[in-house]
This record gives structure tokens, sequence and C-alpha cells, in this order.
């Protein structure tokens, strides 16, 4: 979009970002990316209960199997986050590409993420991303995130989804 | 002090659990899901999880790319 900023980074998905836009009818916030890499397992485990999540042919979703043993830490981090497997290849996958972002929404994986040294952000970021990158308006992002609570199975306080809204609305 | 609850859970897990209490790794069903109960109470911080959702406002306003 702006001549001067850094294009959008590779990035590899999680379940939950998937499912939760799929959810609010926004996975299509994904074609900005120039690649969408999903772990097997995740993609199972989406194509098991979200299908329709993949049924977006300008997204460029890419299944990938990890080809690298899992580090020390991320085992280590794994076992001791209780992260599930599909969290656990994302992460895999995530260090085997330099540079990309992982997206997920699980406070576990984001916090072995932050460990491991990954860029990580999760379904809300998605959404309010779409107003930078002129994919949705200001109103329209509004409107979604007030309907996370009914609309997809993304929970999140309800005071701190209020501020996020109003930073939103505050924001130019 | 205790409390009945009800729940449903999926056949797979409760499987799984019967088996580890049948094989005196643990009192007794109720002591496995109190426990398992309390590990997840105590490894989701909230405060983290808050934290990690205000980063994602902060990127999709404010991020660089």
């Amino acid at each position: 979009m702006a001549g001067n900023e850094p294009a959008p980074p590779v990035i590899v998905c999680d379940a939950g970002p998937l499912i939760h836009l799929d959810e609010v009818g926004c996975v299509e916030l994904l074609t900005d990316f120039p690649q969408v890499l999903v772990p097997t397992t995740v993609w199972d485990e989406v194509a098991k209960h979200r299908p329709s999540a993949f049924m977006h042919g300008t997204v460029r979703f890419q299944k990938v199997t990890p080809d690298k043993a899992l580090s020390a830490e991320l085992d280590v981090m794994s076992r001791l986050l209780a992260l599930h497997r599909g969290e656990r290849e994302a992460l895999q996958v995530a260090q085997a590409h330099p540079g990309c972002l992982l997206l997920t929404d699980d406070t576990g994986a984001r916090l072995a993420a932050r460990n491991l040294g990954l860029e990580a952000h999760g379904t809300i970021g998605v959404l309010l991303r779409a107003i930078r990158r002129k994919q949705r308006t200001k109103d329209e992002v509004v409107k979604l995130l007030r309907s996370l609570p009914t609309a997809s199975t993304l929970h999140v306080r309800t005071g701190l989804l209020e501020n996020i809204i109003r930073e939103v609305e505050q924001s130019r | 002090m205790k409390t009945a609850i009800q729940a449903e859970l999926p056949n797979e897990l409760i499987a799984e659990a019967r088996a580890f209490v049948e094989q005196g790794w643990v009192g007794d069903f109720d002591e496995l899901l109190a426990e398992a109960l309390r590990r997840y109470l105590e490894s989701h911080s909230t405060r983290l999880a808050e934290s990690f959702i205000q980063a994602d406002a902060a990127w999709g306003l404010r991020g660089r790319e």
C-alpha cells in the first residue's frame, strides 16, 4: 500500500485465527500476505472443523509439513506450556521461515513464540490491520469486533474488547 | 467445600482419563479433574493473554508493513 512500508511477511497459521476469521467472514484478509503456510496438523484440524476457511481462492494457502527436527528449545517449551500438536507444528514451521509472522490466538503459543524470538499476532490484530491496509473501513472493523462474542468462538474479556473498540474509534 | 458439576466431555478424553485412574496414577476421577482444572487455571494467565491482545491492537493499527 504505502510505498515506503516493508512488504507483508509470509505467515504461518495456527488453527485459531483461520477458524475465527472464517466465523466472521474475514479469511480473505489473508489475501494481503504473499504466502499463508498451514502446517499439516493445523490443516487437518481446520479442514475437519471449519472446512469453509479454505474456500477462498484468493488466499495463497500452502500446506506444509515440518521438515526439520523439533528444536530442543521448542520441545521443552511445548511440554512446559502444554501446547497442542498443531501449535507446536506452527512454531516449528515458523522457526524454519525467518522473518515470517505467526498467527495464533493461543496465549501459550504466543509466549513460546516470544521466547523463540518469533513475531506472533492473532485474529484481532489481523482485523485491525485491515483498516491500515485499507481492506476494511474503520466502521466495518468496529462492527466486526462487536460481533466477535456472538459470531465467533474467540473469547475476549468484554471490557478489553470495549477498550479496543474505543481505541479503533479514536484512531486517525 | 465441594460442588458437584455436570459436564459433557469427548468420549476419548474420558476413556484416557479413566485408564489413568485405573492404573493408579491418581486417586480417583474427581481428583484428576480437579488437578486438570487447577493446572489450566495456573497456566492461563489472563494478564498475559490481555497483554498479547493489546499488542495485537497496536500492531493492527500502527504496524509498519
